[in-house]
C-alpha cells in the first residue's frame, strides 16, 4: 500500500474514534439535558413543547433537598478524610523506603481492585454487625467511611505522580537554613505539592459526589442524589430526573474547568520559576 | 526525587502510615474476613443462626442456578474487557498523536462525562433507546418503522451501558502509557524503513503494553460487579452476579448465603487475574529466550 494512501485511512481512523467517543460518551447527557425542559410528564419522542415545568416541581420536592444536603455532607467529609490520609499515604508511598513497604502497598492499593458493590457488601455485613454491638444503625457516618476507604487509592496515586516532579533539594536547603521539620513541611513541601493536594481532593470530591454502589449498600436509609435517582427511576420515570442531571452537570462542569485553570497556572508558575532560578 | 530509609520508629513514618493501616485494617480487611466466617453459618426464620457448616457452600455448588448466573457475569466481564480494551487503543492513540493540540480539552470533556452521575447517565440511555426514545424518533423521521431499534432491556443494551461506564478506564490507562513513549523510539523505526502500521504494531503497542493491561484489569474487575446497568438498561431480564447478592442481602435477609456468593465472584476474579498473568509472563518469557 502505497504510504500517503495509508495515512489517510489512519488519519479517518483516529479522527473518527474520537468523534465517535466523544458522541458515544455525551448521548445520554445530551438527552438528559433535552429532557428536562419537556412540558409533558412523558419522557418519549417527540417532546411536544418546552417549559420549566419540572424544574419546579423538583425544587419543591423535600426529598430531593435532603438528598442533595446528604450527598454535600458525604461528600464533603469523605474529600477532607481521603485527601488528608491520600497525602500521608503518598508520603509512605513514593519519599520512604521502609521495611514492608510492599505489604503497605499492597493493602493501600487493594480497594481499588475490588467490584465497588462487593466492598460495600462486605463493609455492610461487618458494620451491620458492629452497630448491633453498639447500639447504632448504618447511615450516613458509615457511608463516609465506605467512601474514604474507596477513594483514598485514588489520592494517594495522584499526589504520588505529583511527587515524582518534585526536586528535594528545595528541602534540604530548608534544613540548611535551620528551619525546623514542620517549617519545612508547611511552608516548602506542601505548597509546591499544593496542585497535586487539589487535584486528588477535587477527584475525591467527584467521586464521592457520583458515587452510587457503596452508598447503596452501606447509608441505610440516607438518601443521596445518585441513590434518590436509583428509587425513583425504579418506580417510574419522571421528568423531575432529567432536571435534576441537568441542574447538577453544570457546577461539575465548572469546577473541573475551573480547576484545569488553576493546575495550569501553577504548572507555568513552576515553569518560570525554574527558568529564572537556571537563569540567576 | 530520592527515596528516605525509614525505620518503623520513626515519627514521620508512623505518622504517614498508622492511621490507614487501623482504617484499612477495621473497615476492609477484618469485614473481608467476617465475610469469610459468615459463609460457614445459617440462617432461620431471616435471622443469623452461628451453625458453622458446609450448609450454604453446598446449597452454591449444588445449583444450577447460581452456576448459570456466575457464567454470565464471567462471559459478560470478558466480552466488556475486550470491547474497551480494543476501542481505547486508537482513541488512546488519536489523542496523544495526532490531536495534541486538542488533547487537552478532549481530556477535560471525557473526564467530565466520566465523572458524571452513573445513574443518571444509564438513565439518559433508557430514554435513548427506549421504543418511543430519542433514537427511535429520530429514525421515524428518517422514513424507519415505529421501534426500529429494539434492544432496550436485552443483554446488548447492559454491554452498550457497561461499556459506555467503564471505557473511559481503559482510554485514560492506554493514553497515559502512550503519552510515556519515547518518540525517539518510532522516529528510529520509520528511518529504519518500517511503515507507520508496521511501527504501531511493533513499536507502540508493545510499549504502551502496561497501561492496556492495567486497563484491562481494571475493567474486568469493575465489571465483575456491576449491577445498575444489568438492573436499569437490562430491564432485569437477565441478571448478573452483584444483583444476586443484593437479593440474598436485602430481599431474602440470607447473610451466610450472600457472603459465600461474594466470595465467589471475588475467587472467580482472582483467578482470571491469576491466569492472565501467568499467559503474560509466559509469553514474555518466550519473546526473550
Amino acid at each position: 500500500m502505497n504510504d500517503r494512501l495509508e495515512k489517510r485511512l489512519a488519519d479517518i481512523v483516529l479522527y473518527g474514534s474520537v468523534g465517535a467517543v466523544l458522541v458515544f460518551f455525551y448521548i445520554p447527557i445530551a438527552t438528559l439535558i433535552l429532557f428536562s425542559f419537556t412540558e409533558s410528564r412523558f419522557l418519549s419522542w417527540p417532546i411536544p413543547g418546552f417549559s420549566l415545568r419540572w424544574y419546579g416541581e423538583l425544587l419543591a420536592d423535600r426529598s430531593f433537598w435532603s438528598a442533595l444536603g446528604n450527598s454535600a455532607v458525604l461528600a464533603v467529609l469523605a474529600t477532607l478524610f481521603a485527601t488528608v490520609l491520600g497525602l500521608a499515604g503518598a508520603f509512605a508511598w513514593s519519599r520512604y523506603r521502609f521495611r514492608f513497604q510492599w505489604g503497605f502497598r499492597v493493602l493501600t492499593f487493594a480497594p481499588l481492585l475490588f467490584p465497588q458493590l462487593l466492598l460495600g457488601v462486605v463493609m455492610l455485613l461487618w458494620f451491620s454487625v458492629l452497630a448491633g454491638w453498639l447500639n447504632m444503625s448504618p447511615g450516613l457516618w458509615s457511608a463516609v467511611i465506605g467512601h474514604v476507604v474507596y477513594i483514598v487509592p485514588f489520592c494517594i496515586v495522584i499526589i504520588s505522580v505529583q511527587m515524582q516532579g518534585y526536586d528535594d533539594t528545595l528541602d534540604y536547603a530548608a534544613e540548611d537554613a535551620g528551619a525546623t521539620r514542620w517549617q519545612i513541611l508547611r511552608e516548602v513541601t506542601l505548597p509546591l505539592l499544593w496542585p497535586g493536594i487539589f487535584s486528588a481532593a477535587t477527584f475525591a470530591f467527584l467521586l464521592s459526589w457520583g458515587n452510587f454502589y457503596i452508598t447503596y449498600s452501606l447509608s441505610g436509609s440516607a438518601r443521596t442524589l445518585p441513590t434518590f435517582v436509583f428509587s425513583g427511576i425504579a418506580v417510574g420515570s419522571s421528568p423531575i430526573y432529567p432536571a435534576l442531571a441537568t441542574l447538577t452537570f453544570v457546577p461539575a462542569l465548572v469546577l473541573i474547568f475551573a480547576v484545569d485553570r488553576l493546575r495550569r497556572r501553577a504548572d507555568r508558575k513552576r515553569a518560570l520559576a525554574r527558568a529564572a532560578a537556571e537563569a540567576g | 526525587m530520592a527515596m528516605q530509609d525509614k525505620s518503623w520508629r520513626d515519627g514521620a513514618l508512623q505518622l504517614s502510615t498508622l492511621p490507614l493501616l487501623v482504617i484499612f485494617a477495621a473497615f476492609f480487611v477484618i469485614p473481608l474476613g467476617m465475610t469469610a466466617l459468615l459463609s460457614f453459618q445459617g440462617t432461620q426464620y431471616y435471622r443469623l443462626v452461628w451453625t458453622w457448616d458446609l450448609d450454604i457452600w453446598r446449597d452454591v455448588f449444588g445449583q444450577w442456578h447460581y452456576w448459570r448466573i456466575m457464567w454470565r457475569t464471567l462471559v459478560m466481564a470478558l466480552v466488556c474487557t475486550a470491547l474497551t480494551t480494543v476501542l481505547a487503543v486508537p482513541i488512546a492513540y488519536a489523542m496523544i498523536n495526532r490531536l495534541s493540540k486538542w488533547s487537552h480539552h478532549i481530556t477535560l470533556l471525557m473526564v467530565f462525562a466520566f465523572l458524571t452521575d452513573a445513574v443518571l447517565k444509564t438513565f439518559g440511555w433508557v430514554l435513548f433507546l427506549d421504543r418511543s426514545g430519542v433514537l427511535n424518533g429520530m429514525l421515524a423521521g428518517l422514513g424507519f418503522g415505529p421501534g426500529a431499534v429494539d434492544v432496550l432491556f436485552s443483554p446488548t443494551a447492559t454491554m452498550i451501558g457497561m461499556v459506555y461506564n467503564l471505557l473511559p478506564y481503559t482510554i485514560f490507562t492506554t493514553a497515559l502509557s502512550m503519552a510515556r513513549i519515547d518518540r525517539d523510539l518510532v522516529l528510529a523505526s520509520y528511518d529504519a524503513g518500517a511503515t507507520r502500521l508496521r511501527t504501531f504494531f511493533e513499536v507502540t503497542l508493545p510499549l504502551a503494553r502496561p497501561g492496556i493491561l492495567a486497563g484491562a484489569v481494571l475493567v474486568f474487575v469493575l465489571a465483575l460487579g456491576v449491577f445498575l446497568e444489568p438492573k436499569v438498561m437490562g430491564g432485569g431480564t437477565s441478571p448478573m452476579a452483584a444483583e444476586l447478592i443484593r437479593q440474598s442481602f436485602e430481599t431474602r435477609v440470607n447473610w451466610p448465603l450472600g457472603a459465600a456468593l461474594t466470595i465467589v465472584l471475588i475467587v472467580i476474579g482472582a483467578l482470571v487475574l491469576a491466569a492472565a498473568g501467568g499467559l503474560a509472563a509466559i509469553r514474555m518469557r518466550r519473546s526473550k529466550a
